[in-house]
């Protein structure tokens, strides 16, 4: 019964055998226009659904092969990928959630107008006249809230799973772009409401665009050489946020990124198929570790073929590696239909059900119309850029474009650095080493950055230090580029990648080192990300709860 | 084959997404159903404006009236809004206040009785909405939203004793039409005016510079004022009836003098200040009054005096007829109606001093640019300060003559013995006006001041220094201060 041992016959030929439900006309009968009309529906069900009820292993498989949608998975898939840590369901969730965000986006649009004049008093009018508007534009959000959030979690799933290793690194790159264009779907849309919360958000992102002035004008070329103001034009269309800005988002929020973000989506899900599915150890490891069934009366075909060490069973013309399911083995697996499909259809609804909780919870927030004449204090950015505004607090170059580009540039070389290929698809592999390095780079990047957070806002940066000394004139004034380059921001990152460094000398292993950094980026993500939502009050002065915030 | 799809459940291999992932399934899709359904009731069926249509519908039917009863059986349940695209508004309020033109719901509870007053006679809901007039954000199809105190609405609903301010926006507020309808209104123009705030507050492009303009005033927000202090409800309202009572307890060190005001009077203030609207008002909403009032802005301004002075100086000056010192503003006020000044300033350096003011103090200037005087005010302004109370002028002894050829050396050193006790070590003022001051150093004539040595000023703080019984400097002495005088011109610059 398993596919592959059997010859597959053409499509058309299948499906009849499949579609036994439905009674065969016979030939008198089709020719007349009765016998069509009452077999009306029979046929047409016959026609779009090709198949009844998948009752045997290969009208399973059929089922995936014959749906363009569907046959995007393998026809089995491995019950190592069906577990549920395995994956922790989040790249469906990021998926799931984009096509809530997608559909209730396209509802949004049939009543939002992009233009200054209009689109505050049309986000008004979806909350109050258009039928359950509110609620869809709660949904939009939350559910834009949701992506962020997990597909930054399914990032961190990827790589401490070791899921980006050889072959599947231009995946991870595909998956960092996801990343990228999920954070600027998110960030474009904030601007659309036009209201204070998102003029303000939109004239912080785009002075972090045109950052780079900050070293120019310290270098003193910015007459010649402005890339920093030219970012900030590419942005905006102008010197302020107005129309063209406006237009821009917009284009960028409905056209642009949804565009790109399906296009890379569909290259990233197909990637995992050609990578030979989900990343994970092979079934004997899994075996000897109790995560696999053992042969027995409960699973005949566990171990029905194994294959050889030294053997190569891919149609090498065809495919890169093995193909999947002669190398990696077919048993072990269950069929994608319904297995893994019910499995992600569970994914999906749940993510959809807490968009709709929290939809009816929480409104999405809208505050007074955009007004440049008063600044929101504090303004600040969405909540997975607060972050970096804590850095860019610092210094804007550095915290806002710089040290976020070169985090991405790492990001991107980890799998070329990594170049093992085993053990992967477990978590903090190697074992046990990786879960160690991860426990204690964890509490060193969350000290690290607390500590340096706690300096620098009980003694200030720089200009606060060396009161009633020889140095305090002069540390009163420093120089614009001792400030780019000596900030907050700058000395975590310096600490981080020492810290990376030194795992890496003791253990001469690139995986470790990417672990503790990649831990300690995270915890300082995570640290960072919460001071500036909780603990910046206006003037991005430090308060330990919004509620001691002195009223305006 | 079917029995290797059915996992075992005690099996620790098998994948948990068989039979979980079927749980989790049914759970979250009957969940979001469930969910749906409740988004669905609610607001097909829970929201305000259709409990309250319903109610009007019954209330109407079950009227004695048959043309009520005929209303009522065309109550729709929908949505109503007045869409006034000229202002920007957008009044959904006609959804719930169903009964508002309709006479027979007069006197009936909220949210259906009629419009109190005959407001509507004139202004009718259709042509004016309901925000206009009473603010608070049309748009919302909710009570709360609707008041919009703390929905970030920029303007929410004004509390009924401050209403009269919108008639402000169409109407003259010095008209008799509003004296006789929206007295509140009336009053507290006549209060702005009678209170000498344009001393220090522009509005229309005239008034002193020291406190902010009010030319919109009423349309400020909770944002644009300091809230911190203020009791009760963030709104303007609350801000401006609370900063009249008490300027500096709602802005931490304003400058303005507390004006003293009844409850009346405050609510009055108030009411002006809202009415305060810098809007592009579309033609057609223009009232008579309003025309008349622009004309007497712009073309018959006031060309007497005394209201100038009134309206303009009284603040600081008083009655301006002897120097007094202002506690609030700590120092010396000038008698710019004086029996002194009178006997020595001619008009050209009154004129200056009112077109350029004294820079560094607290007094502005009063040209066309900075205090929008125009040249005949400036002329009625001079005339009135010149005219004084009409009493006798101070009697001149004659400054010697020539003045012109002074010792600055010396000069300083009897400026240091006579005059820096008042007038500061370097002429920058103390008690005493600051005599370093370019604006008076390029007013002032030699024989002004030298008449000022020699004479004082009668009834202000300034002593007469050659007088029988004075210091008694000779005519070179006086020459010599005036030449050490002139050197702070040149400083002072």
């Amino acid at each position: 019964m398993n596919p592959q041992q059997q010859d597959i016959p053409s499509v058309g030929a299948d499906l009849e055998q499949e579609t036994t439900g439905v009674p065969q006309p016979d030939g008198r009968e089709e020719e007349t226009l009765t016998g069509g009309l009452r077999r009306l529906w029979p046929n047409f069900r016959q026609a779009t659904f090709r198949s009844g009820r998948a009752r045997t292993g290969r009208g399973r498989a059929l089922k995936v092969f014959a749906n363009l949608f569907l046959h995007i998975h393998s026809t089995r898939t491995h019950l190592y990928s069906l577990r549920f840590w395995t994956t922790a369901g989040l790249g469906i969730a990021a998926a799931a959630s984009f096509v809530v965000a997608a559909v209730t986006g396209v509802l949004l649009m049939i009543y939002y107008t992009p233009s200054t004049a209009l689109a505050y008093q049309s986000i008004k009018d979806i909350h109050y006249t258009v039928p359950t508007g509110r609620f869809i534009r709660n949904l939009h959000r939350w559910s834009a809230h949701i992506m962020v959030i997990a597909a930054l979690l399914h990032a961190v799933r990827v790589f401490f799973t070791g899921a980006y290793r050889r072959p599947r690194e231009f995946n991870w790159l595909i998956g960092l772009a996801l990343l990228a264009v999920t954070l600027g779907l998110s960030f474009t849309g904030y601007l659309l409401p036009w209201d204070q919360l998102a003029y303000w958000a939109a004239t912080i992102g785009s002075n972090i665009a045109g950052s780079p002035r900050e070293l120019t004008d310290a270098l003193g070329v910015t007459q010649h050489f402005d890339p920093g103001g030219f970012l900030r034009h590419l942005l905006l269309g102008a010197d302020y946020v107005g129309q063209p800005a406006l237009t821009r988002f917009y284009l960028l929020h409905v056209m642009v990124l949804p565009l790109a973000l399906v296009g890379l989506m569909g290259i990233h899900f197909w990637r995992i198929r050609k990578d030979g599915g989900l990343a994970r150890p092979s079934d004997a490891q899994l075996r000897a570790e109790g995560l696999l069934p053992h042969p027995g009366r409960a699973n005949p075909t566990a171990t029905v073929f194994e294959p050889g060490p030294k053997k190569t069973y891919g149609l090498m013309a065809l495919v890169r590696g093995r193909t999947p399911p002669v190398g990696k083995g077919p048993e072990n697996t269950a069929p994608s239909w319904p297995r893994a499909l019910r499995a992600e259809m569970a994914v999906a609804m749940t993510v959809l059900a807490i968009c709709m909780l929290l939809s009816l919870l929480a409104d999405a927030p809208l505050k007074e119309i955009a007004n440049p004449q008063i600044p929101e204090n504090p303004a600040k950015a969405p909540w997975y850029f607060l972050g970096v505004q804590e850095l860019v607090s610092y210094s804007a170059f550095m915290g806002g474009l710089l040290l976020p580009g070169l985090v991405v540039l790492g990001l991107a070389l980890i799998p070329f650095l990594d170049r093992k290929t085993e053990p992967a698809g477990r978590w903090f592999v190697p074992r046990p080493h990786g879960r160690r390095v991860f426990v204690r780079s964890l509490i060193v990047g969350t000290l690290l950055v607390v500590g340096i957070e706690a300096l620098a806002i009980r003694l200030g940066w720089i200009r606060g230090w060396g009161r009633g000394t020889a140095m305090e004139p002069w540390l009163a004034n420093p120089p614009q580029l001792l400030i780019i380059f000596v900030n907050p921001a700058t000395v975590l990152a310096a600490l981080y990648a020492a810290w990376s460094l030194w795992i890496y000398r003791r253990t001469r292993s690139t995986r470790l080192a990417a672990i503790a950094l990649f831990t300690c980026i995270l915890a300082g993500f995570v640290v960072l990300t919460w001071i500036g939502t909780v603990n910046r009050g206006p003037n991005w002065h430090f308060y330990w709860s919004p509620g001691d915030w002195p009223a305006h | 084959m079917s029995e290797s799809n059915r996992p075992d459940p005690r099996d620790p291999g098998e994948a948990p997404s068989g039979r979980a992932a079927k749980i989790v399934l049914l759970l979250a899709s009957a969940a979001t159903l469930a969910m749906l359904v409740l988004a669905m009731v609610r607001e097909n069926f829970l929201s305000e404006w259709r409990w309250h249509q319903r109610t009007y519908r019954q209330m109407l039917q079950a009227s004695d009236d048959p043309r009520q009863r005929e209303l009522g059986d065309a109550v729709a349940f929908e949505l109503r809004q007045v869409d006034l695209p000229q202002f920007g508004t957008t009044d959904r309020c006609v959804s719930c206040h169903l009964g508002i033109d309709n006479p027979a719901m007069a006197g009936a509870k909220q949210p259906y009785a009629a419009h109190p007053g005959d407001y509507l006679a004139n202004h009718p809901v259709g042509d004016y909405g309901c925000t206009i007039c009473h603010r608070g954000q049309g748009a919302a199809t909710n009570f709360h939203e609707a008041k919009a105190v703390d929905a970030h609405w920029d303007y929410p609903v004004l509390p009924p004793g401050l209403t009269q301010s919108s008639c402000g926006i169409c109407h003259d507020a010095g008209s008799p039409l509003m004296a006789e309808h929206a007295p509140k209104l009336a009053l507290g123009r006549r209060l702005f005016e009678d209170l000498g705030c344009q001393s220090c507050h522009r509005l229309h492009g005239v008034g002193g510079q020291l406190g902010p303009a009010l030319d919109n005033e009423g349309l400020k927000t909770r944002h644009t004022q300091p809230m911190a202090d203020v009791v009760g409800e963030p709104t303007l309202a609350n801000w401006l009836v609370q900063h009249f009572a008490d300027p500096q307890a709602v802005v931490p060190g304003s400058r303005m003098p507390p004006p003293h005001l009844t409850a009346r009077q405050t609510e009055a203030l108030t009411v002006y200040m809202l009415s305060l609207q810098d809007r592009d008002l579309p033609q057609t909403y223009v009232a008579g009054d309003l025309v008349t009032g622009w004309d007497r802005r712009l073309h018959q301004r006031t060309t007497d005096g005394a209201t100038l002075f009134a309206n303009y100086c009284m603040r600081c000056h008083g009655e301006g007829t002897y120097g007094s010192y202002d506690k609030f503003f700590e120092r010396f006020m000038p008698a710019v109606r004086g029996p002194g000044l009178r006997a020595m300033a001619d008009e050209t350096y009154l004129r200056r001093q009112i077109l350029d003011g004294r820079p560094g103090t607290l007094m502005p200037g009063w040209n066309a640019q900075t205090g929008g005087l125009t040249d005949a005010q400036v002329d009625a302004l001079v005339n009135y300060l010149k005219a004084g109370d009409g009493g006798p002028v101070q009697t001149l002894r004659p400054a010697p003559t020539p003045l012109a050829g002074g010792d600055s050396a010396r000069g300083g050193q009897l400026f240091a013995q006579l005059c820096s006790a008042c007038h500061g070590q370097a002429g920058e003022g103390g008690l005493g006006p600051a005599l370093s001051n370019p604006s008076f150093q390029r007013a002032a004539s030699d024989e002004l001041i030298a008449a000022t040595i020699v004479n004082g000023r009668a009834d202000t703080a300034m002593p007469a220094f050659q007088r029988p019984g004075t210091a008694g400097l000779t005519d070179a002495e006086v020459r010599d201060l005036l030449a050490w005088l002139r050197t702070l011109a040149l400083k002072g610059k």
